[in-house]
């Protein structure tokens, strides 16, 4: 074992040092780019595929090459993010930490590997070499709460599903109950609120981000007690939210990614997807570091004045919703940038 | 024999109570605002809605399967806990074939198509895993674990493979059979005749599991084969075909469990961290246990641990937050107090052991 390693490590000293003099020889300017994805993985339809399509556009732009890494388990997050920092052939001029899931690993790495710069999204990690992007969630969950509380007291139906007037419960389904998804419960139950006092919110957390069946089952259990609208913030687990929103002739309010666009077999059932523009971030931090103008130890926080949380409604049933309805959410918009709307970040403050 | 069993039973009872007191308690210590008697109002509410047992029904479904095959694998004195390992693979599989099959958008017929091809993929790795144990002796814990971790791994890399990614797209699942008139019943009618084919499956196959095990020379040799190889081997059955079957049979229903929860409920593989099984296949353990190696005793174990599930979700939104993860663990301790403390279940004495024919 001992022995491979030291060969390995021989091999990879004799493969750096090619590179190094590869890159003396041939100007090279290609900016090397690695993605360590959160643990729901591509093809999630939301969070990591948004993180991969901001990637995807800075290497359309610029000239951009980029390695992603999806770790199986959170434990594997730290010897991902590692093996890019140890990394000579490329030498990664940029690694992009996606999700929370990463940032006990990020803060021990960024000190260790001082000379690397690092980005991550959803969390905040202070270090000097840390570029770190959140997003007031509340602020986009109050506003499809808003949608969500203004339509299930109407009565409304558009593609597959319809509202029953005479209940008004909305719901909301959770991944794992950690601070991060209580910012979306909690700006979704303002919403709410703030369009209709009397609108019942039933919430459950299915406490995984990976089990759609799970979803399904407590998605179900909300529209038979009565909830036209059902909002998700739980990854994996949330397709079956849709699932069930199909079966029950309900709707359901997608997140982080257009989950009408990325999911287009659910667009009759999806009213809106809260979107989180994790794209943007990775785009501005990676055109950041090809601009030599990366700002470590940054914190940006993007809102709906930064257009880095919006209200995105469905493709199939954009046209279906009563524009009295898009108009109010508009001006909650407005009044939560100006500041005449505070939106709670724990469900506790509602 | 009445008067040797009274002390179990006894036990046993006390367990229950002791169990139903501490529940009551930790109730009355976590809602000080809610008294028991609300709690209670709430329960009776919840436990009597139709909807209710459907969805408990539903979420049983790839749990009893796997314990279901886990008797038949461990009766033989093969103990087999890849059962997680089958689930994920054929849960895998049948979203792959049924994909390839309809081109994304598969119909019926295709789906029934990708379900049988998972089976039959979950059945060979069953049987690599019986050659691995019997052929070659290999400790059936390790090659147990192994079957798993092959699986936890091998799925999520075929999936980055065909789709690039560990997430599967999403096609169509199986219709819900509804017989006429029998699902007009109230309560009755939309819960066993309005449902799933997973659910008519599963019905079947605990009946079925239980007659094979009880009522037929099968069943006996599978019994004999885990508790004494050497009694079967002398009156001329050869114990490894037996062994081979069982464990086979373990995953023959794994697959089915695996296939169902994948191409029956959700029309999606997800791959990321434990996959979508989520520990089903360990649970399903559990039960088998638990229900003391009886088809039905695993079925009624699946169901309540499945009914606990359901049941903590639907007090979620009336405000009782129990963390899912407490409910989580509930299989497990429920398996070391029955195991620990009850003493109800007793694993086959030659389960683990090889057996080879003519040893002295």
């Amino acid at each position: 074992m001992r022995g491979r390693t030291t060969r390995r490590r021989v091999l990879g000293g004799i493969a750096g040092a090619a590179a190094f003099g590869a890159t003396g020889l041939v100007q090279n300017d290609t900016t090397n780019v690695g993605m360590v994805y959160a643990t729901g993985g591509l093809g999630d339809n939301s969070f990591n595929d948004m993180a991969l399509t901001g990637v995807e556009n800075a290497a359309e732009e610029y000239d951009v090459e980029f390695r992603n890494a999806e770790p199986g388990s959170p434990s594997e997050v730290a010897n991902l993010q590692q093996r890019f920092a140890q990394s000579s052939s490329p030498d990664y001029d940029l690694i992009c930490c996606i999700g929370f899931v990463q940032q006990d690993a990020l803060a021990e790495n960024a000190q260790q590997f001082s000379d690397q710069n690092w980005m991550v999204v959803d969390t905040i990690v202070e270090a000097d070499n840390v570029s770190s992007y959140v997003f007031r969630e509340q602020e986009g969950s109050f506003q499809v709460g808003h949608l969500a509380g203004l339509l299930t007291t109407e009565e409304f139906s558009g593609g597959a599903g319809e509202t029953d007037p005479d209940n008004t419960v909305v719901g909301f389904v959770g991944g794992q109950e950690v601070p991060l998804i209580r910012r979306f419960e909690a700006g979704y139950r303002a919403g709410v609120a703030y369009a209709n006092d009397d609108v019942e919110v039933r919430v459950a957390y299915a406490g995984e981000f990976n089990d759609p069946a799970q979803g399904q089952e407590i998605a179900l259990s909300m529209y038979d007690e009565g909830a036209d609208i059902v909002y998700h913030a739980a990854g994996g687990t949330g397709n079956g939210v849709f699932q069930a929103a199909q079966e029950r002739g309900r709707f359901a309010i997608g997140v982080d990614a257009d989950q009408s666009v990325s999911l287009p077999e659910y667009d009759d059932v999806i009213l809106a997807s809260m979107v989180k523009r994790v794209d943007e971030a990775v785009f501005q931090s990676v055109e950041s570091v090809v601009n030599d103008e990366f700002a470590g130890g940054s914190v940006n926080e993007l809102g709906l004045e930064q257009d880095g949380v919006a209200a995105v409604y469905g493709q199939g049933l954009e046209s279906e919703i009563p524009e009295a309805v898009k108009e109010s959410v508009a001006e909650s918009r407005e009044a939560i940038i100006a500041g005449d709307i505070e939106v709670p970040t724990e469900p506790g403050e509602v | 024999m009445s008067f040797g069993r009274l002390p179990t039973d006894r036990r046993l009872l006390a367990g229950v109570a002791g169990l139903v007191l501490a529940a009551l308690l930790a109730v009355e210590v976590l809602f000080p605002a809610n008294p028991v008697t609300d709690v209670g109002a709430v329960l009776v509410t919840i436990v009597a809605d139709a909807n209710y047992v459907s969805s408990v029904l539903r979420l049983t479904v790839p749990i009893a399967f796997a314990a279901l095959g886990g008797i038949f694998a461990e009766k033989s004195g093969v103990i087999n806990i890849g059962l997680e390992g089958l689930l994920i693979i054929s849960a895998f599989t049948s979203l792959a074939a049924a994909a390839a099959l309809g081109g994304g958008d598969p119909n019926q017929t295709q789906l029934w198509l990708g379900f049988g091809i998972a089976v039959l993929v979950s059945t060979l790795f069953a049987l690599l895993f019986a050659i691995v144990c019997i052929e070659f002796k290999a400790d059936q814990i390790i090659a147990g674990l192994a079957v798993w971790l092959i699986a936890l791994g091998l799925a999520p890399f075929a999936s980055k493979v065909i789709w690039g990614q560990v997430n599967s797209p999403t096609i169509g699942t199986f219709n819900n059979w509804t017989i006429p008139v029998l699902s007009e019943i109230p309560f009755v009618g939309p819960v066993l005749f309005d449902a799933s084919p997973m659910v008519y499956m599963l019905l079947v196959a605990v009946v079925a599991s239980w007659y094979a095990l009880n009522r037929t020379s099968f069943g006996r040799w599978i019994e004999a084969s885990g508790e004494n190889p050497k009694a079967l081997d002398t009156v001329g059955v050869d114990v490894r075909r037996v062994r081979y079957t069982g464990v086979l049979l373990s995953g023959f229903l794994s697959g089915i469990g695996g296939a169902g929860l994948a191409i029956g409920r959700v029309g999606q593989f997800i791959g990321g961290g434990t996959t979508m099984v989520n520990g089903r296949g360990w649970i399903g353990i559990t039960a088998y246990l638990f229900g003391n190696y009886n088809p039905f005793g695993a079925f009624g174990a699946s169901f309540l641990f499945a009914s606990l599930d359901a049941l903590q979700f639907r007090l979620q939104q009336v405000g009782y937050n129990i963390p899912s993860e407490l409910i989580g663990i509930i299989p497990y301790v429920t398996v070391v107090v029955v195991l620990a403390f009850v003493g109800r279940t007793r694993i086959p004495s030659a389960a683990g052991d090889h057996y080879e024919s003519g040893e002295e």
